[in-house]
This record gives structure tokens, C-alpha cells and sequence, in this order.
């Protein structure tokens, strides 16, 4: 395969990022794509930053540095802000709106950037961008941790990768839990629909 | 037993480098497994423990590094293929014993996997375990890919096998923690134990032994040179024999140069030496790449261990090669990157492609740490402490979540080493300063290491307080068995100890214990010992609520809420700092999805209530 692709991911600990990482990266292998993940485990798992590389096509290295992911995406606002530095220029953006506040600004020591501006800072490098509340999403669907399956259903269904998102479906009947697949395929079928930000 | 690593040959699986070397293992036919749990290695245990049910090979949680690299050892000198898997910092914990294996050498068959954390992810140092593949004198592999993790692991313990001398199975956090496909070989049988033959003139290293033994240890390595330069994982790539430009590297640092080759069409500009049995030195091999070359690079991360080997090895020989190692942007500190390999290689290809624009975060962003849990019993003793010693007391903390307790507000670590120095480190500085010192120490780490410290305390008349912080399972590396566990969780594979027994049979007189969420006997308890001198233990017991909810089953039965915007609640809110807290403009909330339900705020401000039932 010609195109090599690398994903950046990044989310806040307890969301499910990095299942979404496996999720995504075992359903290309099933595309026979050549691919590598990575992640970090650990202290991240305690509410901080979860942030994950999927890289297709013949890439070995398990980790992106700023500037070479092609595509992001943010499960979480401030962290797809936080991230905007590894996508390249002209790269694409999907990025959830539901914002998890840190716990500085929770109790008040700091403060939120506005969606708007997320969005701005995004347009500012990104040729493409969706924004998707994912949590509302997912909550609508059956639970707000399938709302990560609506990012991967926006992005499967964007055009950007090699596959669609019948790859996505059907990755997820066959490496979820069974009692979890009707609410991330309804929640991946939302995503798939969700228009992209112009 | 059905599991997707016992498949067959030939299946694919996308694997994390940690379950590949559980396949490369299984492959090779491993009998006995220890180890005591760690990140980034921590999986490797995990998916052992889950899959010894099939029967294949015994496999314990052992209490510390030392200890399981001393069952597996006595489990190779008994015939068995053995394995035994910590974090970089465990092998200094396991060292006594290892320095003298290589001596003796295992009959069965000993890996160690050590698995190293540069850049520090989630670890106290980053220091380079391929120092001590050096110091025992051990064959050290190094994985890049998860294919590779598979099949270095199945070569470590027939190499072990076959020279009978201990191995070292060298991975770092990215090797560990990546996924790729992995091609599944054959599955045999468990090997054969091989039958132990009574030999104390090697087995005893009584000084006369030891002597002849660091000899043999010599001519063994001998050998195992001559298989290293035959290796498959050593690939002296001639390339496009114009060039004069060499890299050497190993591990992670392979596909970083993989990569940039690849990116910058670079790929015959240079000739590669691919090195992943890095130890002890296939000099024949190195020599025959660096003869041709006027320059090489050499790429590894951490300390310049094949730097300062090539360095040798081409004033030894006289080979006219210029090496560049260590030096600018390639430095001792951190993990190396693509950008890093891209500069350092374009520099001396007389290339310099510019860093590929990123987009910019704009302002200073508002920082997201990892923090205890909201319900997690170590902040409710953390405040609790605080409340009736302030700054007076210094805080002597130790390896666990509740290292996490030395963020503000509660602010409870002023100094740490290692497992288990709490105890011992608190020792010296209250016998020095004067000052009560306050140790804390989670139930795990007490059996690691911490009952050796507490023995000294009490034989040597130190004046401390500790405080044991007992979960009841190891948190922060994945709930792993520890002895402090409950027995019916535990199950009848394993012994519960009892930690006041223990504390009491190491000589503690005044001992007390209560529930870590219960606000009043904690201040009760903490205020009575204050007023007391020598060894005082407090034992703070409450599952930890992770465990609690996934394990025990246990769920929430209220959820407290803001009930007045007052003065002790804006007290509560500051210095509790719980993580479902929420301040809406100046209304102070708790997330009802976030509350666990411990009530440690309820019971501190009367401005907090609680509501019956699920939110």
C-alpha cells in the first residue's frame, strides 16, 4: 500500500482512548494494512493525559513527534488543543466538544479556553476539521464511553483512509463485548453522519 | 483453556510488545514464571497469571524483585525453563542474587525481562538496565517491534537453555507498551526439566568455587560471542556500497531511524548495522561494517554503552572510522525521537530538512495531572494528617498512588528514594533533625520492602511514625495479589498475612488501626501518637475504589452535594481537593457521576450532605 498515514490520539485517562487506539489499530490489520500503536501506561490512568500514536502503512516508530501526525483526534477539547502541536499543516482534525475539566479548573485555580477558540487554533493548521460532541452523542446512543465509536465513525467515514465504515462496524461486532455493540454501532453510524466543520 | 496467545502456528494477532513476549516465551516452552509487578512490565505478569490455567508452567506473584529472581533462579537450577519480569529499578532490588548466578550458571534456563523507562514515564529514574548486562555479564537482547519482542523471547530462553547462562530480555516503555502484528510460531509441549546434578564446587560460590567460577563465566560469555555474531538479529546491511556513512542502532531507536530513512528517501545514503543482541560484542561482525566506513552514527538510547564499545574496538583494531555518539541533540537524558535521529543523521549527510510545522496551542494551558481518585482512602488520611500536623511533621513517602498525595493541597511526600525507603530514609532524617517525620507506606510496598526498614527501626530505637496505607491490592501498577490481600479474593492458591501481625512480630508495641474514610478516629489516632516517641504504626485500611467497584463488587449507596456556600465548605473544598468537586462561577458542586460516595466531605464540613441513593 502507498499511503502511510500516522495518528495522533489523545483523551483524558478513564475515557476509553486507548481502547478506541486497539480498536482502531486491530480493525486496520483486519484491512491487511501494515500498522503500529503505542501508548503509555501508568500514572496517565489516574485522570491525566492518555495520549496514543496509530501509524498505517510501513511506519515502524510507536510514538509521533510535533508536526507529523496527519490526522488528530481529540477526545477531549482542551486536549485536542493541547495536541495541535504533533499535526502537520493541511492535516485533519476530529475533535470531540464535550470538555472534562482538569481538576485546576474545577476548583478554580484555572480556566477553560472557549470552544471557539479550540476551533480557530484548529482552522489555523487543519485543512479539515469535525467537531463532535461525542459524550452527548454516545449518552444518546447508551452509554457516554461509545461515544468514542462516533469519532472513529467520523473518521472512517471522511475519506481520508483506505477503508470505510463498514471496516468500523464490523471491528466492533467482532472485538466488543456483546452487550456493548448495538450502542457503538449506533453511536459510530451518528458519527459517520456528523458534517464536517467548514 | 481458549486464548488468543495459546493459538496456533501461523495465526496473526495484533499484540502489545508485553504479550508478544508472553507468545515468544510460551514458544520456547517456559515451566516457572515470577515477578514482582512494575510499568511499563506489568502486562507480561498480568497475561501469565490469566493464562495459568492452561496448566503450562507455574507462575507466582512474588513479594519483591530479589526474592522472585531467586524462586526462578532455584527453579532453573531444579531443570526448569524460568522467567522472571520487573521494571528497570526492580534489577537493583535483584542484583545481589544475579551478580552471582552468572557465576554459578542455571542448568534449566533463566530470562530476566527488564523492563527500562526512559523519559521516566512512570518511574523514579531512567536508568539504562544495559549497564548491568555488562556488570553480570549476561547476553542482552533488545526488541524494537512486537514480531521482534515475540521472537527474541523464544531465542533468550533457548540461548539460556543451551549455555546455561542467565539472559536479559531488555525492553524500554515504547517497546513494551507498542502493538504490532505478530506471526504466532509453533507451540510445543512445555520443555523438559533437566536433572539436577549435586555440585557444590559449582553451586556453593564459597570464595575457592567463586574464583573458578568468574573463569567460567569468562569462557561461557566465549561461546556465546560466536553464536552473537552469527545472530539473525544482528544484520550488517552492506547497502549501497558507495556510501561511507554507517548507523549502528538498537532498540526503539531502530524504527525511529527506520522511519526517517523512509520519510527522507535517505535509505541509500547510508549503510545500517541493525542491532538487537547487543551483548556481549560480535566484534568480527562490528569490525567487518566499520572497515569501509569513513564515518558512523551510532543510535541508542540512555547511557553511550555501544558507543564507548565501538570506540574501543576501533582504537584496538586500528580502524580509521570518525564515531558520533552522544553529542548535541543526541544526549544521555529522555527517549530519542524521529526529529532527533533526522537531525543528527542530516547533519553529517550534509542534509538539513526542517522540522515539519506543528499547529500551536496558544496560551499556557490549564495543566492536567494525574491525581487520587475521587473516594480514594490515601486523600482522606492525607487531609487527615495534615489537619493535626501541618508543616510540622516531614513526610517520608514511598512507591505507589499515594505518591500522588505530594501535589497541593495535601501536599504529603517531602522526600522519597525507592520501595520500601519510607521507613528507613524517615529513620535517619527524624534521628538527625529532631523533627517527628511521618512515613508513608501502601500494604504492597510494606512487603516489598518495608518490613526489613521496620525490623531496623524498632532494633535500633528510631522515633518515627509510620503510617500503612493498606488498599488491600497493588493499585497503581493493575490490582495485582499481594500478601496484605483478603483471602477470599486472594483464593486457595495463596496465604493472606496479616499486616499487624507482622508489624507486631517485628517487635511494634503501639500499633492501631482503623477505617480510612472514618475522619474521627483517624484525627483521634494521628493526635493520641503524636504526643508519643518511638516506632508508632497506624494502619489505615480501605479497599482501593477502583478495586473496590471492579473486584469486590462493591457500589455506592449515596453521593454528597453542597448543601450551603459557606465558609467550611470553601475550607473543605481547598484542602480536600477531591476530583468531583466543581466550581461553577462562585457555587461550589460535587459531580454526582464523579462522587464515589467515601463521605470523608461530610464529615469534614457540615455545609456537605449526603443524598440516599444512586444520583
Amino acid at each position: 500500500m502507498e499511503t502511510r498515514l500516522r495518528i495522533y490520539l489523545t483523551g483524558v485517562g478513564g475515557q476509553g482512548s486507548l481502547t478506541a487506539t486497539t480498536l482502531f489499530a486491530r480493525l486496520a490489520l483486519d484491512q491487511d494494512l501494515a500498522v503500529v500503536s503505542g501508548e503509555v501506561h501508568g500514572m496517565a490512568q489516574r485522570g491525566g493525559v492518555v495520549e496514543s500514536a496509530i501509524l498505517l502503512g510501513g511506519w515502524q516508530s510507536p510514538t509521533l513527534s510535533p508536526g507529523e501526525a496527519d490526522i488528530l483526534l481529540g477526545f477531549e477539547p482542551l486536549e485536542t488543543l493541547r495536541g495541535l502541536p504533533f499535526l502537520k499543516a493541511g492535516g485533519a482534525v476530529f475533535s470531540s466538544t464535550d470538555f472534562l475539566p482538569p481538576s485546576s479548573v474545577s476548583a478554580g485555580k484555572a480556566s477553560l479556553p472557549s470552544l471557539s477558540s479550540i476551533q480557530e487554533a484548529v482552522r489555523a493548521i487543519a485543512a479539515r476539521a469535525w467537531f463532535l460532541p461525542i459524550r452527548g452523542i454516545g449518552a444518546a446512543a447508551g452509554s457516554s464511553q461509545s461515544g468514542n465509536a462516533a469519532m472513529l465513525g467520523a473518521l472512517c467515514a471522511s475519506g481520508l483512509l483506505p477503508f470505510g465504515l463498514e471496516a468500523l462496524t464490523s471491528a466492533i461486532r467482532a472485538y466488543l463485548p456483546a452487550k456493548l455493540v448495538p450502542a457503538n454501532l449506533a453511536a459510530a453510524a451518528k458519527g459517520a453522519e456528523w458534517p464536517e466543520s467548514r | 483453556m481458549n486464548h488468543p496467545l495459546l493459538d496456533p502456528k501461523g495465526t496473526r494477532h495484533l499484540l502489545l510488545g508485553n504479550e508478544a513476549i508472553v507468545r515468544g516465551a510460551l514458544e520456547a516452552g517456559v515451566n516457572v514464571v515470577t515477578c514482582y509487578p512494575g510499568t511499563p512490565s506489568s502486562e507480561v505478569p498480568d497475561l501469565f497469571s490469566s493464562l495459568a490455567g492452561s496448566g503450562r508452567f507455574v507462575f507466582e506473584y512474588s513479594v519483591n524483585e530479589k526474592v522472585a529472581t531467586e524462586v526462578a533462579a532455584g527453579s532453573a537450577l531444579a531443570g526448569a525453563m524460568s522467567l522472571v519480569t520487573m521494571k528497570h529499578v526492580g534489577l537493583n532490588v535483584a542484583a545481589d542474587p544475579l551478580l552471582t548466578m552468572t557465576y554459578t550458571g542455571l542448568p534449566g534456563g533463566l530470562v530476566l525481562l527488564s523492563a527500562d523507562d526512559p523519559g521516566c514515564h512512570s518511574s523514579q529514574n531512567e536508568q539504562d538496565n544495559r549497564t548491568y548486562a555488562r556488570f553480570a555479564q549476561m547476553p542482552c537482547f533488545e526488541p524494537a517491534t512486537a514480531q521482534e519482542a515475540k521472537d527474541m523471547a523464544r531465542a533468550a530462553f533457548l540461548l539460556a537453555r543451551e549455555t546455561e547462562q542467565p539472559v536479559l530480555l531488555r525492553t524500554t516503555t515504547r517497546v513494551s507498551h507498542l502493538r504490532g502484528p505478530v506471526e504466532f510460531g509453533s507451540l510445543p509441549a512445555p520443555a523438559p526439566l533437566v536433572a539436577f546434578a549435586r555440585n557444590p564446587g559449582r553451586f556453593v560460590p564459597v570464595p575457592a568455587v567463586a574464583r573458578m567460577r568468574h573463569k567460567a563465566l569468562a569462557a561461557n560469555l566465549e561461546a556465546v560471542v560466536r553464536k552473537v555474531e552469527e545472530s539473525p538479529f544482528n544484520r550488517a546491511d552492506q547497502g549501497s556500497a558507495t556510501s561511507s556513512l554507517g548507523v549502528i542502532a538498537s532498540g526503539i531507536s531502530r524504527a525511529y531511524l527506520h522511519d526517517v530513512l523512509l520519510a527522507e528517501n535517505w535509505r541509500d545514503a547510508v549503510r545500517v548495522f541493525d542491532f538487537g543482541l547487543t551483548w556481549p560484542l560480535p566484534v568480527t561482525l562490528l569490525e567487518g561494517f566499520l572497515r569501509p566506513l569513513s564515518r558512523v552514527l551510532i543510535l541508542e538510547e540512555g547511557e553511550p554503552l555501544v558507543e564507548t564499545a565501538v570506540r574501543a574496538l576501533a582504537q584496538e583494531r586500528g580502524i580509521p572510522v570518525t564515531i558520533t555518539g552522544k553529542s548535541g541533540t543526541l544526549t544521555r537524558f529522555g527517549e530519542y525521537s524521529t526529529p532527533l535521529v533526522r537531525e543528527a543523521l542530516g547533519s553529517l549527510l550534509g542534509k538539513c530538512p526542517p522540522s515539519p510545522p506543528g499547529g500551536a496551542a496558544g496560551q499556557e494551558l490549564a495543566q492536567r495531572p494525574p491525581n487520587l481518585c475521587a473516594g480514594c482512602g490515601h486523600r482522606s488520611v492525607f487531609y487527615a494528617v495534615r489537619s493535626v500536623y501541618g508543616d510540622q511533621a516531614v513526610y517520608s513517602s514511598d512507591i505507589g498512588c499515594y505518591t500522588l498525595g505530594l501535589l497541593p493541597p495535601l501536599r504529603a511526600a517531602d522526600f522519597l528514594f525507592c520501595m520500601g525507603s519510607s521507613i528507613s530514609a524517615g529513620s535517619g532524617f527524624a534521628r538527625v533533625s529532631g523533627k517527628p517525620v511521618v512515613a508513608f507506606i501502601g500494604d504492597s510496598t510494606f512487603f516489598h520492602s518495608g518490613m526489613t526498614g521496620l525490623a531496623n527501626a524498632v532494633f535500633n530505637r528510631h522515633n518515627l511514625q509510620i503510617v500503612i496505607l493498606d488498599n488491600g491490592t497493588t493499585a497503581m501498577t493493575g490490582h495485582q495479589p499481594n500478601p496484605g490481600m483478603a483471602q477470599e479474593v486472594l483464593g486457595d492458591q495463596r496465604v493472606h498475612l496479616d499486616i499487624e501481625a507482622v508489624v507486631r512480630g517485628c517487635g511494634v508495641s503501639r500499633v492501631e488501626k482503623a477505617r480510612a474514610l472514618n475522619q474521627k478516629a483517624l484525627q483521634r489516632l494521628i493526635r493520641e501518637m503524636k504526643e508519643e516517641s518511638g516506632v508508632r504504626v497506624l494502619i489505615f485500611e480501605e479497599p482501593c475504589v477502583l478495586f473496590a467497584g471492579r473486584t469486590l463488587g462493591r457500589a455506592r449507596r449515596q453521593t454528597a452535594y453542597v448543601a450551603v456556600q459557606d465558609e467550611s465548605a470553601r475550607h473543605c473544598f481547598a484542602n480536600l481537593a477531591c476530583p468531583a468537586f466543581r466550581l461553577s462561577g462562585d457555587e461550589m458542586g460535587v459531580d454526582p457521576d464523579l462522587c464515589s460516595g467515601c463521605m470523608v466531605c461530610v464529615q469534614i464540613s457540615p455545609s456537605f450532605k449526603a443524598r440516599k441513593g444512586e444520583a
